[in-house]
């Protein structure tokens, strides 16, 4: 984003697809210790009912929070990153981050903006999230 | 039946601390980033960092949060090592609500992490399938070696009964 300034309310931010497999939820969960079996033991998920095993929710808010950096640039700071869970994901779902501008917030000193998400998998919304984001504005 | 009991109501205002042994390191720094196939060089490359503002590479704004890494013990038999409340709840399956985290400055490779969790409300609610639920609200804050605080996170998780 090199141009801050140029951003409008409403403007869309690129459409972001991921698509998380098993090697991906076992990596994501050694980097964070979290080792629970839900995550990677598909036995462990047929026998409470799981299709497959199921995507970390705060591995949600690392794609967010990745999406959101890339848009702002270097010097962009995330100040907010509020996140709602709606559904579940599991490994292999192919995942796709919509995000918008819905207020910007200027002072003499930095540009903030407020962004809305949401996090889908064909018609199903597994997220929505709300961002705040500061960049300078020199 | 109600589930919200005078023993549950005990635990409200409950705090406890995770103290990490060592520094966060550039090294968990650019595995998290991996895990998530993140390239962006603010997190694996200090000249960028540095030519971007910072003293260094930083973390990605969520890894802070990530309490599993501070806690010295040892997994339970689901394999979890992180924190949770040891709720005196039986027959209830836990579904995480959402999560609101907030940063106050960026995090470094040689910050140290202090993560402070402290159950902030129990409540219970009505199903639309009937019956209720418990929505735990926890605020976990993480500081530095100095005490600065770096972020927090409120995290809300509900308690379904299973029939």
């Amino acid at each position: 984003m090199e141009k801050p300034v140029l951003i409008q309310i409403g403007d869309e931010l690129p459409v972001w697809r991921k698509t998380f497999q098993p090697h991906d939820l076992v990596a994501y969960g050694a980097a964070t210790w979290d080792w629970h079996r839900s995550h990677y033991d598909k036995d462990w998920a047929a026998q409470r009912g799981l299709e497959k095993p199921i995507i970390d929710g705060q591995m949600y808010g690392g794609v967010v929070a990745q999406a959101v950096m890339a848009w702002a640039g270097p010097r962009g700071f995330i100040e907010k990153l509020s996140l709602n869970y709606r559904s579940i994901a599991f490994a292999g779902d192919s995942l796709q981050l919509s995000g918008k501008v819905s207020a910007i917030e200027n002072t003499a000193e930095t540009f903030v903006f407020v962004l809305s998400h949401r996090l889908s998998k064909r018609d199903a919304v597994i997220a929505e999230a709300m961002t705040r984001v500061r960049v300078p504005s020199r | 039946m109600a589930l919200l009991t005078d023993e549950l109501k005990s635990w409200i205002g409950r705090e406890v601390q995770y103290v990490a042994p060592e520094p966060l390191s550039t090294a968990s720094i650019r595995y998290f980033a991996s895990a998530l196939r993140d390239d962006n060089p603010l997190y694996r490359d200090d000249e960028f960092a540095r030519d971007s503002g910072h003293p260094s590479v930083i973390a990605p704004p969520t890894l802070v949060c990530e309490t599993c890494q501070y806690v010295d013990g040892q997994a339970n038999d689901d394999g979890y090592l992180g924190h949770e409340w040891d709720l005196p709840l039986t027959h209830c399956r836990l579904i995480r609500a959402g999560n609101d985290y907030e940063f106050l400055q960026p995090v470094l490779a040689s910050d140290v992490i202090t993560a402070k969790w402290t159950l902030e409300s129990i409540d219970e609610r009505s199903r639309s399938k009937g019956g209720t639920q418990l929505f735990v609200v926890s605020l976990a804050q993480y500081f530095n070696q100095d005490g600065t605080l770096l972020a927090t996170n409120r995290e809300t998780v509900v308690y379904q009964p299973i029939a």
